[in-house]
């Protein structure tokens, strides 16, 4: 079949991106596909070429709401107008509706919690069905840092839906995510297509310092002297309001984000970084997800991301325009330790579980006993899911174990940092692949120099006049 | 304004009877029986839920400042005003909150006209892509419902909703520095919203007092567009806004019950409630209408006398009340305090 005419008549390009058309073939054959692309490789190409060819729905099972509706406004956008995305969110009446006439869609998102739903489950028995699309697939793996026990649920609806064809889509992919993936999704022989998650453009660094104070200094005088935009990773909300308040001192256009920022705040945070009046964000891991700018230029480490998988994925929003870009990791000894400790306080312990499950038992709400033992929102969630398939003994015994593989993971980290081996083909060897060729500004354990772009700052925009609140409205309304 | 000056007239208006968490329970809005009795007693509605996120650390800073400035005291359980506190109530602004009608649903008020100022800024401008600065989903699919079969890619209609809401504001009696406030949380295609931290430096003031006064403009500019003809969009925006029932849901449970001829034993029982529940919503279903029938529980006698003595005795203290009467329970006291409160 001529693809590449689909491609330019439906979706206007001439040519395929790497990776892309070989993914098209495979499920086109009717083979379950692992996917593994890159974010911003065109993922949804892969499901959108060969659901126009195909009889049937596309059912497309996604872990964020907000990423669903992106996508199907997308979608829309580009003229499919038979895509509609499906979330507990939307008013009941209207979801019944939408749910009564879902074979006149083409391309449904749906979250994994409405497999669970029966007037959905219902419907989609008498829906001809031509590919499920598992996005985001590595959130099924518990091992992974996105772990959503929902996904688990995957498995199970497949298996009574006949197992339909299967696409499972993921950006970053161990070989341990990799094999979460195929077996709990009950995938039979998939085809692997992965795409290197080598990132020429971005260069790695790492600073060994003897202090927190030391870091501090380092950062205000990379901020000052290099360019923007970039991002600065810490690990507490603390740290990095800290970071924010000396850099804003040395007036630096910076604001902190973090999950303890009131919601408004923190959309306005991230609007003013992809407008380019904040040059700088310090923020926790809570920042990044959904957000789109390109022409990030730095990404700076202040702790030890726990995994190398974090590490990548978090470095990987540097330099999407293809420009060179330069990540920055800053590691002193206690950084492993702090890790560790933020790590371990995440999972549920014995007690807590203990507790918990004793609570529930006893015909307590478990959204109280979960307050009570001290469980956090994702805890909750995986004990769960847990409870309704294992006793109690099990349970303990499996986030022993997931205990253990996390720190693990951490020592995988930590190696790359301390290991004094080139950081791109350790990251890189961590996800099975060999990195072919390195460019010029590879990293500091390959030797770099100072790389002249770094240095080329434009001189500080005048700070906006302060304009009257009528004014402002008639700025923005006219 | 800033939260000590709030405490400090909530106290006065407390007049002595009443814990310092009391104070506390009231701006959080908690809906226990004793909280909602108290705004009624003490006339502190204006007040109740103004701050739903208040941390108890931040309140009890507060507190130790107006301790500290020799405005509060605090004698055996019960806090009031010194002398200087006193004098200091007589000076302070007039507050324009409305706690009691609001809950801070003002905040869903404002998301939806920050998301539909947003939408109409790029649409008029041609751009139909954007990222939506309010998450909430309710709030999306409200704005994309308001602005359906609306010519919102025409930038004489988004001018006509700017003049509205500029009109809106001129006339809600807002200050100039609360209409900043509001702008400025207000993002578009051209300018971006600002944080609490960034007005904060940007003003010289707290966040907690610019919060305070962003609230209190809310507040002011609600009534407005309610009852007015002339801000469609604005009263569109502020739909399902006002609380409609002052009862809690528990509360409305029980009032259909009891309108049912349900005694309160039963419906305790019915509801598997404790007594002192159904205690607390019968208070609070006579506080919000003026025509319960107090006589059910009370004799008329009862009332008159509770009443006169409550007065002679200058106080509305459950505790000496009882010394006095002791026939009656809590519950007829209260009961009797609350219905006939208009009386005095």
């Amino acid at each position: 079949m001529d693809l590449k005419r689909v491609l330019l008549e439906r979706f206007g390009y001439e040519n395929f991106r790497p990776g892309q058309e070989e993914v098209i073939r495979h499920v086109l054959d009717n083979r379950d596909t692992i996917a593994i692309l890159p974010t911003g490789m065109g993922k949804s190409l892969c499901y959108q070429l060969p659901g126009i060819i195909m009889e049937g729905s596309v059912l497309i099972i996604s872990p964020l709401v907000s990423l669903m509706e992106d996508q199907a406004m997308r979608m829309r956008r580009n003229g499919e107008k038979q895509v509609i995305a499906l979330t507990s969110f939307l008013p009941y009446i209207e979801r019944q509706r939408i749910i009564g006439e879902l074979q006149n869609y083409k391309f449904i998102f749906i979250s994994p919690e409405m497999l669970t739903q029966e007037s959905f489950g219902r419907q989609l028995k008498r829906l001809p069905i031509s590919l499920v699309v598992v996005d985001e697939a590595h959130c099924i793996s518990q091992w992974g840092f996105d772990f959503r026990p929902d996904y688990l649920r995957i498995g199970d609806f497949l298996k009574q839906s006949g197992n339909p064809p299967l696409l499972a889509l993921t950006a970053t992919a161990d070989e341990k995510v990799l094999n979460d993936i195929q077996r709990y999704l009950g995938m039979e022989n998939p085809i692997v297509q992965r795409h290197s998650l080598d990132r020429p453009n971005i260069s790695y660094s790492i600073r060994q310092v003897n202090s927190a104070f030391e870091k501090t200094k380092w950062i205000k005088d990379r901020v000052t002297q290099t360019v923007g935009p970039g991002i600065i990773y810490a690990s507490s909300r603390k740290r990095a309001d800290e970071l924010a308040i000396e850099l804003q001192l040395e007036g630096v256009a910076v604001q902190s984000y973090h999950a303890g920022k009131e919601q408004d705040d923190r959309s306005i945070i991230q609007e003013q970084f992809l407008s380019g009046e904040l040059e700088w964000i310090c923020a926790t891991n809570a920042f990044g997800m959904g957000v789109h700018k390109d022409d990030i230029r730095q990404v700076i480490h202040d702790h030890l991301p726990p995994t190398v998988a974090a590490y990548i994925q978090e470095v990987g929003r540097a330099g999407r325009d293809g420009r060179p870009a330069a990540a920055t990791l800053l590691y002193m000894q206690t950084d492993e330790q702090t890790t560790s400790f933020i790590i371990q306080s995440d999972l549920p312990g014995e007690e807590e579980i203990r507790h918990y499950t004793k609570m529930v038992s006893e015909g307590n709400p478990p959204g109280e006993a979960a307050e009570l033992a001290s469980l956090t929102e994702t805890g909750k969630r995986v004990i769960d899911y847990y409870r309704e398939r294992y006793p109690l003994e099990e349970i303990l015994l499996r986030l022993d174990r997931l205990s253990n593989e996390k720190n693990e993971e951490l020592q995988q980290m930590t190696q790359l940092v301390k290991g004094g081996a080139c950081i791109r083909q350790s990251a890189l060897s961590y996800f099975g692949e060999l990195c072919r060729r390195k460019p010029e500004e590879c990293c500091s354990n390959c030797g770099l120099n100072d790389s002249g772009w770094l240095y080329e700052k434009e001189s500080k925009k005048s700070a906006k006049e302060r304009v009257s609140w009528d004014e402002r409205i008639t700025i923005l309304l006219g | 304004m800033n939260l000590s000056s709030i405490l400090l007239f909530v106290i006065s208006k407390m007049d002595g009877q009443r814990t310092l968490n009391a104070g506390f329970h009231l701006l959080r809005g908690k809906k226990s029986g004793q909280t909602l009795t108290d705004v009624e007693y003490f006339n502190v509605k204006p007040f109740f839920g103004i701050l739903p996120k208040l941390e108890d650390s931040t309140y009890a800073k507060a507190i130790d400042e107006l301790m500290e400035a020799g405005l509060l005291i605090q004698d055996d359980k019960f806090v009031c005003l010194t002398q200087q506190g006193n004098k200091k109530v007589e000076e302070l602004p007039e507050f324009h909150f409305r706690g009691w009608d609001y809950r801070g649903r003002e905040m869903v008020f404002f998301s939806r006209i920050a998301l539909l100022v947003q939408t109409l800024s790029y649409m008029s401008k041609g751009e139909s892509s954007f990222t939506p600065i309010q998450r909430d989903r309710d709030t999306q699919l409200f704005v994309k419902r308001l602005l359906e079969r609306q010519p919102y890619t025409d930038p004489g209609f988004s001018k006509r909703i700017g003049d509205e809401l500029k009109m809106a504001l001129l006339q809600s009696g807002m200050s100039d520095v609360q209409k900043y406030i509001f702008a400025c949380r207000l993002t578009g295609r051209s300018e971006t919203a600002k944080t609490w931290d960034q007005l904060a430096a940007e003003l010289g003031e707290g966040t907690d007092v610019l919060r305070l006064l962003f609230i209190e403009s809310l507040h002011r500019l609600l009534p407005i567009v309610e009852e007015s003809d002339d801000f469609p969009f604005l009263t569109k925006s502020a739909f399902e806004i006002k609380v409609h029932s002052y009862l809690t849901d528990s509360a409305l449970h029980t009032k259909k019950l009891f309108d049912r001829g349900h005694s309160m034993e039963s419906i305790a029982s019915i509801r598997n409630l404790k007594m002192s529940t159904i205690e607390d919503h019968v208070i609070e279903m006579a506080m919000n209408d003026k025509r319960f029938p107090v006589t059910h529980f009370v004799s008329e006698d009862q009332i008159r006398a509770v009443i006169s003595k409550s007065a002679e005795m200058g106080t509305k203290r459950l505790k000496l009340l009882k010394k006095e009467f002791d026939t009656l329970s809590y519950f007829e006291l209260r009961l009797i305090l609350t219905a006939r409160k208009d009386v005095e």
